[in-house]
């Protein structure tokens, strides 16, 4: 029996002494990336609370916003196999990030993260591991490599590239996704590929690619700068809280008019509701029509931004230009194929949307539930001149948002990016706010040929790897820091498939023999099952503890010098400050050594900094583009990590140039005001068009159309039927990106969320009988499984209806239990579970269906009952949990 | 369904006292069953944490005749150093650790463990809560031992120990490091 872990409220903590060694990194978590500084030194010795007597230079105790070390702040490592105390905290001198040395609860005890044998995170994996007589054996490097090299060689050979399937992070540092890129897809050439937030390997914001917007085109001084900001699927505050402490909440406080679009109310939402925030709240997937009912009321009272569209939306001939990417195998152009995007411009755009009955604003309204007055205020806000003048406007969009209707909404927005003329200069931008760091660099391009999903009417689509696995092709999974499983929609049919195609599997190993080993997984993989490599910092449950044949300990954050950017494109050195734990190797090592035992060249690096040194090349011309770096480093005879180390928490924003023999980074891109030398690109530099241009054949912003009807009868099928709700998901701020760190392994973080919880309004609580701290069962029997991997050849051939009618389509049952939390902050007829709970996680009743247009899910479309299982002792012990509401602003 | 295998509070009622001494506390409190979960190898922690409480002064800090329901009483605790600040309060509900027949009154320290931002001020009588935190809008929950709602603080909020004699009601401990300080007793 599960018991509840309790917070050990200690009163005092070790302050770093002077002469303690002082390293920069950033957090690991979420996509904001706070610097933050690394106080190390042995253990036996402490500073004192005298300025003269630690090594922050203070006399203790401090005033606010002081240096201060809270005891979640202090671990015990090993640095050069001597135990040594190490103090991590923020910045207090950055003058980038986290200002004044700000910093979330999740980064702000990330010493926690830290190897400790005598801590809940000593479970890390330690040795290489292979599953024999049911169990995880430990084994040396050379046999679990030989066993995977061999296994996975027959797997290509005998059933294609694309039997070996890699599902890996997509953001966990440069060096390691260079290289595991690098393997995948130059060197195997699989185009069973892709990361961990999406069955295949496609861009996760189709409209903007469509628009030219660069996803992270926007510094964070943007947000702040805007006169009015749009917020769209997230709450800033709970998932990039010192983007929204220190950059969002003073321009609030100074005037800034938010729009928030978002069926929950958390605490930013609520604070900026203080200050007089529109806060559009919606029902799940319906924001195409309240952006697109925005965009018209704006256009209808003459507020667009005309000279901004004159100057800066492509024209007919503009937008047919074949925008840069080849005249036929282009995403964008298959699509205008059948007419359904591309437009001839603005007035061809305005008179579509015109034409749209569904954004008149009351037909708006009634489909997504918002009032219509907050809609008009919102178009206000967003447009309207105040004494002659146009407001400064930005729009960030998150996961809520082109989660829910992944190209519809991401269409919309970026029309009415153009229509608000945010884009292109400072305090009007349009991009994301980001969700993990970004820490990708491809090492070879996805093998599109490969793939045998074909789009109707013209082009290849990047391969389902889910629905492959669950087709059977799938011979050989390599599953790389991710759960896969719990991440994916509909994961109870997906868990389902790994039994039956790994558990259940006749061939299982039942000898320590190498080569009987080898012999028995060949044949798992040649009577249609499966071998499973998860290569992972803990034995995660399923995809490790029962599914993996070979499990490969790997090394992370303070562990290796690894460098990663984060969501201004700031690129920093991620510090190593401790002793990796056992045999435990950076992925770029494992998957090296690993592609070397295949046979393949090109992976004989000695250290992370050859690996990004190579990787350097290939991020020339990227919003990342830090070959410049490299330039500079050589010039001075230095490493570029030796580089990057130099530039401590502050970093560089990319791209990189070098002028005159000086780093100068990237404030934004798209920046129509910046000037660039008039000598062009000299000595190396890569001058993109991305930096002053938008991503598009002529520069300019295309104007797309957003239709609801390729996404409605999916919405209406979905759509709650006599006692359902919606079932919608999300982050929640305690434990968001550090869930794998927190939810098991830091005892307060277990204390606050001990288990998956389920918002639900009052009038709904009341409805099914369920109060505070119920233990409920959110379940249905309508979770819609899209099953096969078909080629489409007429045009509507991936359209839902028709995937329905063409039986390729089932309806499976799940449930997931959770505490019950009874709040009229989350819209009546919604319930809202946390996404990523590996125990529940809620993305079992999503539907597994993709989006028909760019292949992503819909992970926040999701229909279901619910019903009260009984009491839980959070209703009588008062340890765990807390039913305040999170939208409670003040006395 | 999942139990607690690790304390029954109900069990430490009806003793016939009027209120909980020092020992109790660290039973009801999240220290005494970190004793009794992640530290169970470890003998004499509880006992090292309760001399521990014993080095803080007992401070009369107010009257149980003269609290009214939702009214806070502002004292300094452990001395009248930085931070010392804290916030006595009767949430008229039961909650973790609090004194009196109902158990509903609680002293917490009025100062954010995020950043040290001043909470006097924020009390919500609605929720029994404290918060926003001006300065990063951090909320907690006094019901809960101070936990937090939402928000960025490193750990809950530093809940005073109480004790009650008659009707003097004294501070006697801190659960949890005061924001500014590398010791609640280095004032």
């Amino acid at each position: 029996m599960e018991k509840t872990k309790f917070y050990d409220a200690v009163d005092k903590a070790p302050l770093p002494p002077k002469g303690a060694d002082v390293l920069t990194t950033a957090c690991d978590y979420c996509i904001v990336a706070c610097g933050y500084k690394v106080y190390r030194w042995p253990v036996g010795t402490e500073g004192g609370p005298k300025a003269s007597q630690n090594a922050f230079g203070v006399d203790f105790p401090t005033s606010a916003l002081g240096a201060w070390v809270a005891p979640t702040q202090h671990n015990v490592v090993t640095h050069n196999g001597r135990k040594h105390n190490v103090v991590v905290v923020p910045d207090k001198d950055t003058e980038v990030v986290n200002l004044t040395g700000d910093s979330s609860i999740r980064g702000g005890t990330i010493a926690q993260k830290c190897y400790n044998p005598d801590k809940l995170t000593k479970d890390r994996l330690q040795r290489p591991l292979v599953r024999i007589h049911g169990s995880l054996v430990p084994v040396s490097w050379d046999f679990a490599l030989d066993i995977a090299a061999e296994v996975a060689n027959h797997v290509i050979d005998k059933h294609g590239v694309n039997a070996y399937s890699v599902k890996t992070f997509s953001y966990h540092f440069i060096e390691n996704t260079y290289a595991i890129t690098k393997y995948a897809r130059r060197h195997v050439k699989t185009a069973a590929f892709t990361f961990h937030d999406t069955p295949s390997d496609v861009t996760s914001t189709p409209g903007f690619r469509d628009a030219g917007y660069d996803n992270f085109g926007a510094a964070y001084s943007d947000w702040g700068d805007a006169d009015a900001l749009m917020i769209c699927g997230t709450d800033p505050y709970e998932t990039k809280t010192v983007l929204f402490t220190q950059w969002i909440k003073p321009a609030i406080e100074s005037g800034q008019k938010v729009v928030i679009l978002n069926p929950r109310e958390t605490a930013g939402v609520a604070f900026a509701k203080k200050y007089g925030a529109v806060h559009l709240d919606l029902y799940p997937g319906t924001d195409n029509v309240v952006v697109n009912a925005i965009a018209r009321i704006i256009i209808e009272n003459g507020w667009q931004d005309q000279d901004w569209i004159d100057k800066w939306v492509a024209s007919k001939w503009e937008t047919d230009s074949g925008f840069g990417q080849g005249t036929r195998n282009t995403p964008w152009q298959w699509r205008t194929t059948w007419g359904k995007f591309q437009t001839k411009g603005y007035e061809d755009w305005k008179k579509w949307l015109f034409a749209q009955d569904e954004y008149k604003l009351e037909n708006a309204s009634k489909i997504s539930g918002v009032d219509p007055a907050k809609i008009v205020k919102a178009a206000e806000y967003m447009g309207k001149p105040i004494d002659g003048e146009r407001p400064k406007t930005s729009i960030g969009i998150e996961k809520g948002f082109y989660w829910s209707n992944n190209t519809g909404n991401t269409e919309a927005i970026g029309a009415l990016a153009a229509v608000v003329g945010a884009g292109g200069r400072p305090g009007q931008m349009i991009a994301r706010f980001g969700g993990h760091q970004r820490g990708g660099q491809g090492g070879g391009k996805y093998p599109r040929n490969l793939s045998p999903e074909k789009v109707p009417g013209r082009r290849r689509r990047a391969l389902d790897t889910d629905r492959w696995l669950v087709s059977g092709h799938t011979r050989m999974a390599h599953v790389i820091g991710t759960t896969w499983i719990q991440a994916m929609c509909g994961t109870t049919g997906l868990q389902a498939k790994f039994e039956e195609l790994v558990t259940n599997n006749q061939h299982q190993v039942r000898s320590k023999d190498k080569q009987e080993i080898i012999a028995t997984l060949k044949k798992r993989a040649d009577s249609g099952g499966m071998v499973v490599i998860n290569q992972d910092i803990y034995l995660i449950d399923p995809i490790g503890a029962k599914f993996a044949d070979i499990v490969f300990p790997a090394s992370g954050w303070g562990e290796n010098d690894f460098m990663r950017a984060n969501g201004e494109r700031r690129l920093r050195l991620y510090q190593k400050f401790y002793d990796a734990p056992g045999e435990s190797k950076p992925d770029w090592w494992i998957i090296a050594q690993l592609a070397k035992k295949m046979g393949f060249d090109g992976f004989d690096w000695e250290n992370s900094n050859d690996v990004a040194e190579e990787a350097a090349r290939f991020s020339r011309g990227s919003r990342k583009d830090f070959n410049m770096i490299k330039v500079d480093a050589h010039a001075k005879g230095i490493t570029l990590h030796e580089r990057m180390r130099q530039m401590g928490t502050t970093g560089i924003q990319g791209p990189v140039l070098r002028i005159e023999g000086e780093l100068v980074g990237t404030v934004r891109l798209h920046d129509t005001t910046l000037e660039l030398p008039e000598t062009g690109a000299e000595k190396g530099n890569v001058f993109n068009k991305k930096l002053t241009h938008f991503n598009s054949q002529s520069g300019k912003v295309n104007m797309m159309k957003s239709p609801w009807g390729l996404f409605s009868d999916f919405w209406e099928w979905m759509k709650p039927q006599e006692d359902e709700l919606w079932v919608t998901n999300g982050r929640i701020n305690e434990k968001w990106q550090s869930g794998y760190d927190d939810t098991e392994r830091r005892p307060y973080i277990k204390q606050r969320w001990p288990e998956n919880f389920c918002e639900i309004h009052p009038d709904d609580a009341k409805k099914y009988g369920i109060k505070n701290g119920d233990e409920i069962m959110v379940y249905s029997k309508r979770v819609p499984i899209y099953k096969d991997t078909i080629l489409g050849v007429k045009g509507d051939d991936y359209q839902f209806s028709s995937l329905m009618k063409n039986g390729h389509i089932d309806l499976i049952e799940a449930s997931v239990k959770g505490i019950a939390m009874v709040t009229p902050a989350i819209k009546k007829g919604v319930l809202f579970m946390d996404f990523l709970d590996k125990r529940q996680p809620s993305n079992a009743i999503q539907a597994r269906v993709v989006d028909w247009i760019s292949g992503n899910y819909n992970y926040k479309m999701g229909v279901g009952k619910i019903k009260r299982i009984g009491g839980s002792i959070y209703q009588k012990e008062q340890h765990a949990m807390s039913f305040k509401p999170r939208n409670i602003t003040g006395a | 369904m999942k139990q607690s295998e690790i304390l029954q509070p109900e069990a430490h009622q009806g003793k016939g006292k009027c209120g909980i001494n020092r020992r109790e506390f660290l039973l009801y409190s999240g220290t005494a069953v970190a004793a009794t979960t992640v530290m169970l190898n470890i003998p004499g922690t509880a006992q090292a944490q309760e001399a521990r409480l014993a080095q803080y002064p007992k401070k009369l800090i107010g009257k149980l005749s003269q609290l009214k329901q939702d009214e806070p009483v502002y004292f300094n605790y452990p001395d009248d150093g930085l931070n010392a600040g804290a916030m006595l309060i009767r949430l008229g509900e039961k909650a973790g650790g609090g004194l009196s027949k109902k158990q509903d009154i609680v002293a917490f320290s009025s100062y954010c463990t995020h950043q040290g931002g001043a909470l006097a001020g924020t009390y919500n009588k609605q929720y029994k809560t404290m918060g926003q935190c001006p300065l990063h809008l951090t909320t907690y929950d006094l019901t809960r031992y101070g936990i937090v709602v939402s928000g960025q603080a490193y750990q809950s909020l530093p809940q005073v120990v109480l004790e009650l004699d008659g009707d003097d009601i004294y501070a006697v401990g801190v659960m949890g490091l005061l924001f500014g300080r590398n010791d609640n007793l280095i004032g």
